[in-house]
């Protein structure tokens, strides 16, 4: 039987799959630093994880801990992220995409 | 020849040539098929696979007891109870008990309530609450009667083991075979054990060897023994039977003099019971998220309905292995140190198991059988006592302030009853519940009240990400567990007093009657 746990994990494949092709392919624009992977790599895993944590709250019929988990794990992935992109550009020197 | 085919369209074709580009999109239709594919095996392999990873890194075994139990420890008789004063005050006093005169008092509020009262208009404990409590308890009422109140061999918890058939019943399968079946190994007896009480309706099951440390030292009954079996019946029927049976039915009623109340278990059942088969009953997480009301005490109902139904079955089914056996529920013996035994989780600060995976949302019922063929579990702890020492949400959340605020356990009890805490078994390491201020508290409400297992962190939906949570909390120290305490307010979970539980109780929302 299909559950909502199951198809939250399914899109979670998914979309772990796009987000890290989506990191490989800015790696080829921007040269990462070990700071950019860092940070781009633990923003990413939050905002994962929030995603699974809001998800599974809403399903198990909590809708508190389904928004607290936004603002305690999504928001701190955004400012990774945000920061992530900012030493990227930064440091990182753009390459030519043929 | 695919290999040299290839070379042969990269040479002649270039639109045709796998570039990296493209090899790039293959891979990650390949990556992605892979994650997805692991992804959509989370309760075949990878969760499993992770699952017992996490379990074997936090959950310890133990060879003994994990609580310390000191050697002047002695248990206490099957009615030195809060219930037991509150429940059978005028038996106790026949038998020259003195009986606590408040819990008696107590005893007949809750009674009062429980049976005949509810408030209009109020959620959670008006009529519609009310009569889904009553439903939820009618098995137990009907067919284990006193068995909350530690009173066994009632009905469907008969110590019963008939030798010979009943050749007048229909469906008389409840008699000890004369054969006794051998199992090939002890393993495959654990399993056929544990199998059958799942297929009963037990959630978790253990199997330890029977303590006598956990039996009550005395077992109290002063129902006479035509009444264990007739009953229930109201006022009229009885009168009925009284005189259709005329003397001897008076006869056998009245002949069960308090003399004959008190009986060890060896001499009443017959036989020398080796193991306990220790099983536990999920409540239902929404209804008891309304905790204190009658939707919160219609889950524990439910669960004691349960544990009636399936320790008579297990009992049924040990007769028919060629075994003896004896249902019990809160009757017999005490049913959380022999559940910590059995593996089934640890003590806690509120008195009660918390099992790893239900948390303490869990009735518990037992069965005595002389079968001692099998494997025994060993007790597990998972960092619930450590994490009791911080966190204290029940003793916040208990509306009659029973439950200890102490940080470290102790071997006596500490509250303000302690003179005279009949109800406390002295000696094991634990925190000490006072067990006369919940049970005022109960005669307050009229309903089983459980805002102490509703507010415990440890309850929780059977959701991976609390899972996680537990091991982490687990594996790190104590300051932690002081910040796991505050997140899981924070979080919203494990509120009592809210009106919203019961509405999201009968809430149709997300709920299929029809199955489609």
């Amino acid at each position: 039987m299909i559950s909502g746990e199951l198809i939250l994990f399914f899109t979670l494949g998914i979309l772990t799959t796009l987000l890290i092709a989506g990191l490989i392919r800015l790696n080829k624009v921007y040269r990462f630093n070990w700071l950019s992977w860092l940070l781009s790599g633990s923003g990413i895993f939050l905002i994962l994880f929030a995603i699974a944590w809001s998800v599974s709250s809403v399903l198990e019929g909590e809708p508190r801990a389904a928004s607290m988990g936004m603002v305690f794990f999504g928001i701190p992935a955004l400012i990774l992220i945000l920061f992530a992109r900012r030493v990227m550009m930064k440091s990182g020197s753009k390459k030519e995409v043929k | 020849m695919a290999k040299k085919r290839n070379k042969s369209i990269q040479k002649s074709d270039p639109d045709q040539m796998i570039g990296r580009r493209d090899f790039f999109k293959f891979g990650s239709a390949g990556a992605a098929l892979g994650v997805v594919t692991v992804a959509n095996l989370p309760k075949k392999v990878t969760a499993n696979l992770a699952d017992k990873k996490v379990k074997d890194s936090i959950i310890k075994e133990h060879d003994e007891f994990p609580n310390r139990v000191r050697e002047d420890y002695k248990p206490h008789p099957s009615y030195g109870t809060a219930h037991g004063h509150g429940f059978f005050g005028g038996a106790l006093r026949a038998l020259g008990v003195n009986v606590d005169e408040e819990c008696e008092e107590y005893g007949k509020k809750f009674i009062q309530h429980t049976n005949y009262d509810y408030e209009k208009g109020k959620k959670g404990v008006d009529q519609l609450s009310k009569a889904v409590e009553s439903g939820a308890w009618a098995l137990a009422n009907f067919a284990s009667g006193p068995m909350p109140g530690a009173v066994g061999d009632y009905g469907c918890m008969s110590w019963d083991n008939n030798d010979d058939k009943f050749p007048l019943g229909l469906m008389g399968q409840d008699f000890v075979q004369k054969e006794k079946y051998e199992f090939e190994d002890k393993k495959q007896a654990a399993n056929a054990i544990k199998r059958a009480a799942t297929l009963f309706g037990a959630d978790l099951v253990g199997i330890t060897k029977r303590d006598e440390r956990w039996d009550f030292s005395v077992q109290f009954n002063p129902v006479p023994p035509l009444a264990r079996k007739i009953s229930p019946m109201g006022p009229k029927q009885f009168q009925k039977l009284n005189e259709i049976g005329g003397e001897g039915i008076h006869h056998a009623m009245e002949s069960h003099t308090p003399d004959k109340w008190l009986h060890d278990i060896d001499k009443t059942a017959g036989f020398v019971p080796k193991s306990v088969i220790v099983m536990a009953f999920e409540m239902d997480y929404e209804a008891f998220s309304s905790a204190p009301s009658c939707v919160a005490s219609a889950a524990a109902g439910e669960g004691y309905s349960r544990m009636t139904k399936v320790a008579h079955q297990m009992a049924v089914f040990f007769r028919q292995l060629g075994y003896h056996a004896i249902p019990s529920g809160n009757d017999t013996g005490l049913s959380v140190p022999y559940a910590i035994a059995a593996g089934l989780g640890e003590g806690s600060r509120m008195g009660t198991i918390v099992t790893y995976k239900y948390g303490p949302r869990v009735r518990i019922a037992k069965v005595y059988t002389d079968f001692d063929f099998t494997e025994y579990d060993k007790p597990k702890t998972f960092g619930v006592f450590e994490f009791c020492k911080r966190c204290k949400r029940c003793a916040d959340a208990c509306p009659g302030q029973a439950i200890s605020f102490d940080n470290e356990p102790s071997f006596e009890p500490t509250h303000e009853n302690k003179d005279n805490a009949f109800f406390n078994a002295k000696g094991v390491e634990k925190w000490y519940m006072d067990a006369k201020k919940c049970f005022k508290t109960w005669g307050e409400l009229g309903n089983d009240c459980g805002a102490c297992i509703t507010s415990c962190p440890y309850n929780k939906p059977d959701f991976w990400h609390h899972q996680m949570v537990n091991s982490i909390s687990a594996a790190l120290p104590g300051p932690v567990h002081s910040f796991m305490r505050e997140m899981d307010i924070v979080f919203g979970y494990g509120n009592t007093e809210d009106e919203e539980a019961v509405d999201k109780f009968y809430s149709p929302k997300g709920r299929k009657y029809n199955g489609h």
